[in-house]
């Protein structure tokens, strides 16, 4: 039995991005194209969100124009590929506070929100540091953190200590501290419910880039290599990818970056008349293909 | 360009390189107040909040508008420094809020309030972000996408 369908699905891109970011350490490799995106559940009366995407109205301009990121669509048409709307969703895990992550929080009036508690406290932490400090808080925008306070007031905010197991049915989330963030974390999918499950997905956030990450370089030789952006550390983002790398035997694809584009060919694809890569994770019983 | 030329383009220069420092400040302020009124929205243990951080960022608030109070400003930039003050204001009226929300005996109109407050700030830095270069909501510079994004367009 599958319980959740699950989707990837891709809101713009940055078509040429230095690898040298994606792994810490392999300088002048090349570009590769960086999707961004979130991911989509449905199953279990709830319709979920990892992640939602960043604010176009605020600063799509900017980064079109000086940072390359191009071909952005909003949540309403990006989710209108599986037949959802943004009033349809009900819960949002968010995996990290930066601005491509929870950008979005206002376009799902009607979903409870899950954040790292950790995640938000040293944060404001890190703001009482001074201004040298502010690589540490690089990649929030205060108009998210207003966006979740508003959420908050009407109840439907939740700060998440730790790994929790079963938020929603199903579905644990584990902390991965002090990583790219001080409180990334990642969201674990039984999908057959077991609490054993042979069916396990893990949705990664930026703890990895690209399933390169969890394998290296060279097939013959396999290791884990980070990440090149920590405010805590190479270590702990290592050790973080380890225990999602366990947890699912070893089975590299089912730990999902979502930014790596060659999810579209690990798994069934579709290219919208947008331009945009729709991914087929799952698809629970009973459910319609979006890819096919 | 004449001389009276660059002097105004000098005058605006100067504009930005001091007042940069004063919008970051703001932008810092009001995510560390909006931080700390998630934790209150969302805490059942008040009395475990880091209460100082909020009065730190009154103060902080208070001495940044004396920034902006005393800042130079040259005639192209005066709307620029009316959103600045107004952005200002704002955040002043969020610490207030949030040190109101905090006191016992708070009510949904106090909570209202904060909300409304910290609303508004961010409505000001988002036109002071579309009135003059440099003073973009987020820093991207910083950012993990979107600085060597620049590095591969750039």
């Amino acid at each position: 039995m599958t319980d959740y369908s699950i989707w990837v699905l891709e809101y713009a891109a940055v078509e040429q991005f230095p690898f040298s970011v994606m792994m810490y350490g392999p300088m002048h490799q090349g570009t590769r194209k960086l999707p961004y995106g979130y991911v989509l559940l449905k199953g279990r009366g709830e319709t979920i969100l990892i992640d939602t995407g960043y604010d176009h109205v605020a600063y799509g301009r900017t980064l079109a124009e000086a940072y390359g990121v191009s071909n952005y669509h909003g949540p309403r048409e990006v989710l209108a590929e599986c037949g959802v709307a943004p009033e349809d969703v009900t819960s949002v895990f968010v995996t990290h506070a930066h601005f491509d992550h929870m950008g979005a929080i206002d376009h799902f009036p009607n979903a409870k929100f899950f954040l790292q508690k950790r995640e938000l406290d040293q944060w404001v932490w890190a703001l009482t540091l001074g201004p040298e400090f502010r690589f540490l808080v690089g990649g929030g925008d205060p108009a998210d953190i207003v966006k979740a306070v508003e959420a908050a007031k009407e109840g439907r905010m939740t700060l998440i200590e730790g790994d929790a197991e079963d938020v929603l049915p199903g579905i644990d989330v584990s902390l991965a501290a002090d990583t790219h963030t001080y409180g990334s974390m990642y969201v674990t999918v039984r999908n057959d419910g077991s609490p054993n499950s042979a069916d396990k997905w893990i949705f990664a956030g930026d703890l990895i880039y690209t399933y390169d990450n969890l394998t290296g370089l060279d097939p013959e030789d396999p290791q884990i290599v980070p990440i090149g952006l920590a405010v805590g550390s190479q270590h702990n983002l290592m050790f973080a990818s380890e225990a999602m790398l366990k947890s699912v035997g070893g089975e590299a694809r089912r730990v999902i970056p979502v930014h790596e584009d060659r999810l579209k060919d690990t798994f069934p694809s579709r290219l919208t008349d947008r331009g945009l890569q729709v991914v087929e994770i799952a698809l629970a019983d009973g459910e319609t293909s979006r890819v096919s | 360009m004449d001389r009276e030329g660059i002097t105004a383009e000098q005058e605006i220069v100067g504009y930005l390189d001091a007042a940069g420092p004063v919008h970051d400040d703001l932008r810092r302020i009001l995510t560390q107040v909006s931080g700390f009124s998630m934790m209150l929205f969302t805490s059942d243990k008040r009395r475990l909040l880091p209460a100082d951080l909020i009065h730190d960022a009154a103060r902080d608030q208070a001495q940044t508008a004396e920034r902006i109070r005393a800042l130079r400003v040259p005639e192209r930039a005066g709307h620029h420094h009316h959103h600045l003050t107004l952005a200002a204001d704002a955040v002043a009226q969020s610490c207030a809020a949030a040190i109101a929300c905090g006191k016992p005996g708070a009510t949904d109109g106090d909570r209202d309030a904060l909300v409304a407050a910290l609303k508004s700030a961010v409505g000001q830095l988002r036109i002071l972000a579309t009135l003059l270069p440099g003073f973009e909501p987020v820093a991207f510079g910083q950012a993990c996408c979107a600085l060597h994004a620049r590095a591969a367009t750039g």
